[in-house]
Parts: C-alpha cells; sequence; structure tokens
C-alpha cells in the first residue's frame, strides 16, 4: 500500500487522535478548579466542551490541506507529499499517545502505590512533554521528506490541539467553582 | 538560605486571637529578596496592595481559596484519601479494640479540608468517627465549610490553631502541614497532641527524598497555574523534614513515635507523601497487628540507623 492510499486512513487516525487530546484538553482545563469531591458529570462536561472545541479547531488543519491541494500546481504530488507527511506526523504522536495510554490504564487500574508511579512516572512529566510531542510530529513530517505545505498542514494541526485547553479554560473555567 | 513559602508570608493571623493582622507587602517583599528568592519576591509585588501598601486581605483570600483548590488535584491525583485509610484504618481497628464509643478524628491545618470531605463522602472509617477540620486561616475555613454543605457532607470545620487546639481528639491527623512548622515549633506541635487526651497521631507530609523537589516541580508546572502555587509546591518539597528530624520531635512524652516508610524503605516514585505517627503505648502491638504484613514499613527511632543503609 502506498502513501496515498494509506492517506484516507492515516487522516482519519490523526483526527481522532485530535479528538481524543481534545477530550483530555477540557478535562485538564477543569482539573484544579473544582473542589467537590464528587465531579464525575462535571469531568463529563468539561471533557465534551474540550471534545467541541478541538472538534472546531481540527477544521483548521484539515481547511489548509484542502487548500494546499486546491492551490498545487501538481495536485497528485500534493497529495502524495501530504501523505507522506501525515506518517511522519502520526508515527511520534502514536508512541506519544501509547505512553500516556498506558500510564493512564496503570493509573487507573492499579493500587495507589504503583498508581502513584505511573502519575510521578508518566502522567506528569507526559504533560508537560505535550509540546515536545507535538515538535516531534512537525519534525516527522520534514524526515519524511514530505515539504513545506505539509509541514505548514502539521504546524497548523499542532497549534490547533495545544489551543483547547487554554480555550476551554478562559472561556468556562477561569474563575473556581465549588 | 532558608526557604520561604510565600503563603505563610501573606497570612498572617494572630495566633491567640485568631484575628488577620495587616500584611505590608513591601516587607514581604524584602524578606524573600534578602532570602535570595527573587522570582517569589516578584510573585508578592505583583499583589494588589492599598495606599498604605498593606495587601487586600479580600484579594489574598481569593487567591489562598484559589491555590488550594489547585492543590486538592494534586491530591486527589495522588490518592492521598486511600493512602491515609491505608493507616488511618488499621489504625482506627487498633483504638476501637482499646476503647469503645464514639471516636473523633480532628484533621489539624485542614485548607479546603479535602481529606475530612473525602472521608466524609466515602466513609471508610466508618459513621461513628466523627470529622472535624481545623485551621488557622478563616477563609480556607469558610470555603471547606461551604464545600461540605453543598454536598451535604457529615463534617465540620473550626478556625483554631494547632498549638492551641480548639478540639479535642481521639486522633490527630494532617497533611501537607508539618514542613510548615520549623525549629522548636515542631516538637511543640507533636507535644501538645501528646499531652491531650488523644490516643494517636498520624500526620502526612512530603518524603524528603532527593527525588522530591524535582517531582514537586513537574507536578506544580503541570498541574497549577497560579505562580505562587507552583513556587510554594517546590518549596515545600525542599524543606521537608528529614526521616530523623520527624522522629525525634515525635518523641513527646507518652507517644510512641513510628515513621511509615522511612527513606531507606520506600521507592521514592511511589511515596510521595506518608506518616510520623504516635500512639499510646500500649497501641502499639494492636496497630501493628492491624496493618499485617504492611507493619514491616513501621519503624521507630531505633530501627532507623538500620533502615536508612
Ligand atoms: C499546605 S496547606 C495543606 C492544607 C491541607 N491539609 C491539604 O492537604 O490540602 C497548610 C495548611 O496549614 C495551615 N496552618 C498553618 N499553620 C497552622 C497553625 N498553626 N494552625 C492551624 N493551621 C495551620 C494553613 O492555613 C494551610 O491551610
Amino acid at each position: 500500500m502506498t502513501p496515498q492510499d494509506a492517506a484516507p486512513a492515516l487522516a482519519g487516525a490523526l483526527i481522532a487522535l485530535g479528538l481524543v487530546d481534545s477530550a483530555f484538553s477540557g478535562f485538564r482545563a477543569y482539573a484544579g478548579r473544582d473542589a467537590r469531591i464528587r465531579k464525575g458529570r462535571a469531568v463529563v462536561r468539561a471533557s465534551l466542551r474540550g471534545l467541541a472545541v478541538g472538534g472546531g479547531l481540527l477544521l483548521a488543519p484539515v481547511f489548509t490541506a484542502g487548500a494546499v491541494l486546491l492551490a498545487a500546481a501538481d495536485r497528485h504530488r500534493a497529495y502524495a507529499a501530504l501523505a507522506e507527511g501525515g506518517i511522519g506526523f502520526l508515527v511520534p504522536l502514536a508512541c506519544y499517545a501509547t505512553a500516556v495510554l498506558l500510564s493512564l490504564a496503570a493509573y487507573l487500574v492499579l493500587p495507589f502505590r504503583a498508581s502513584t508511579l505511573a502519575m510521578v512516572a508518566g502522567l506528569g512529566p507526559l504533560t508537560l512533554l505535550r509540546p515536545l510531542a507535538v515538535a516531534a510530529a512537525c519534525a516527522g513530517v520534514l524526515v519524511r521528506g514530505a515539504g513545506v505545505s505539509a509541514l505548514l498542514v502539521g504546524a497548523v494541526a499542532g497549534a490547533a490541539v495545544l489551543s483547547v485547553e487554554p480555550l476551554v479554560h478562559r472561556r468556562w473555567y477561569a474563575v473556581p467553582r465549588g | 538560605m532558608p526557604h520561604l513559602e510565600i503563603s505563610d508570608l501573606i497570612t498572617v493571623t494572630d495566633p491567640r486571637s485568631g484575628a488577620r493582622l495587616p500584611v505590608h507587602r513591601g516587607e514581604v517583599v524584602h524578606r524573600l529578596r534578602e532570602a535570595g528568592d527573587r522570582r517569589a519576591a516578584r510573585i508578592v509585588a505583583a499583589l494588589p496592595a492599598d495606599r498604605h501598601d498593606v495587601l487586600d486581605p479580600r484579594a489574598v483570600d481569593r487567591l489562598m481559596i484559589g491555590v488550594h483548590t489547585e492543590l486538592q488535584r494534586l491530591s486527589e491525583e495522588l490518592r492521598l484519601g486511600e493512602r491515609l485509610v491505608h493507616v488511618l484504618g488499621p489504625l482506627f481497628e487498633a483504638v476501637r479494640a482499646t476503647v469503645p464509643g464514639p471516636l473523633r478524628l480532628v484533621d489539624v491545618g485542614s485548607g479546603l479540608g479535602y481529606v475530612v470531605r473525602w472521608l466524609a463522602a466515602h466513609g471508610p472509617l466508618g459513621p461513628e468517627v466523627e470529622l472535624v477540620g481545623v485551621d488557622l486561616d478563616a477563609a480556607l475555613v469558610g470555603e471547606a465549610d461551604r464545600l461540605a454543605r453543598a454536598e451535604e457532607l457529615d463534617c465540620r470545620f473550626v478556625h483554631g490553631n494547632a498549638f492551641d487546639l480548639p478540639e479535642a481528639a481521639t486522633v490527630y491527623v494532617s497533611t501537607g502541614v508539618l514542613h510548615h512548622f520549623r525549629g522548636p515549633d515542631l516538637a511543640e506541635f507533636f507535644r501538645a497532641q501528646a499531652a491531650s487526651p488523644a490516643l494517636a497521631f498520624c500526620h502526612f507530609d512530603i518524603a524528603a527524598t532527593r527525588l522530591a523537589p524535582v517531582g514537586a516541580w513537574v507536578f506544580h508546572r503541570t498541574r497549577m497555574r497560579h505562580p505562587l502555587g507552583r513556587h510554594d509546591g517546590v518549596a515545600s518539597a525542599r524543606r521537608a523534614h528529614t526521616d530523623e528530624t520527624l522522629l525525634h520531635a515525635a518523641a513527646a512524652p507518652g507517644m510512641r513515635p513510628l515513621l511509615y516508610e522511612p527513606r531507606g524503605l520506600a521507592n521514592p516514585f511511589c511515596t510521595t507523601l506518608r506518616p510520623i505517627i504516635g500512639v499510646r503505648p500500649e497501641l502499639e502491638a494492636p496497630l501493628r497487628r492491624a496493618l499485617g504484613r504492611a507493619a514491616r514499613r513501621l519503624v521507630g527511632p531505633e530501627q532507623l540507623v538500620g533502615a536508612a543503609r
């Protein structure tokens, strides 16, 4: 299968990853702003807010990719370059997402002592590394030799996912509540 | 250089009357600069003050509530409630075997009362344990009380001083408070409880491992938004008392001091907070029995040298 053949699946995987990340970003925007003990519903609401904002923001890379294709002299080559870039973008993010999901699973299922390890060695540092994961994804585009247009799409996608948390925070959680 | 926490300097309460005292911003900034902490000085310099340079008490209260709300997230993520119950469950089992009747747990320096409210919401200690939080900061006590009422939790919060305890307890507990007490205050804190009718105390604080300041930096950086919270979080990890200091200070008359998960025995990645315990001597054997295999994590002063090796 060529990268072009895989392009729709690739785009689907990247958007799915972006949406899952948005839901987590919504949670993070809310966490630490509500001191109640029982807040399951509020957590779900915050995640949905992240999902909604992320869904909107992720249209930006989709439109950018569309514009790149429309503006290209050789649309076939541009499509191939975007597909190539998509692979380069996905690999670092997939590694990052796997590490997050493993830590999260460990955090949720293990007893408190081991779950602390998952938090201290996993989820905490991984949150800090999130912008670096996005930078690595952009570097991945370049490593695959996908060109500047593909990098532009990647950069827009990266900026979109990194904006979800601050936007949700500012819109709904700027003032602590309880 | 001493590590100072901004929150200790911007909220000053008269220990006797409990009254809030005015705080001059310039003096706090000066103190922080003297201690070589320019970053902390900048954070305080940006806080609102009146024309006499007195910090706006309402703004400070809002800030403290905000920072403690963020701090609660860390307690939630590190499963502080379960961590406590892991030791308090057996401790109350031992207490019940010794004294019949209603029991009372008092959380000293309860802040927003997360521990007390969590225990009230989940009930792991049983319904006959009355749950009370005490704190020197009236704004935090008010907010803890409001939160408890909002969720209809069976617990209460009292404004008071740890050194002049307003509430009698069967067991005194605290989380993240010990590092605020320095020098002779630390031993005095334990002595006041030992001199009361309480049967035990169990105070959780940051384990003074080499990893603690790094871990605190990562956590406060990623989980807290306000620079004050980030600053104080790291400062508190740097100020954490050593195992030796805790065991020495907790050796109050009539109490047997025991440290749970001392440095030498614990994995610093898993042991972020752990307690120094004091029990009336007759409670030690029942406590060890109730802890079962976990009792091997318990050391007295006489074992510490061996355990640290
Ligand atoms: C780091 S906070 C910890 C709050 C809470 N225990 C928690 O784990 O979130 C320290 C708390 O100790 C309180 N405190 C400091 N000195 C005190 C004293 N002498 N008596 C009572 N509370 C005190 C402060 O007001 C503050 O709420």
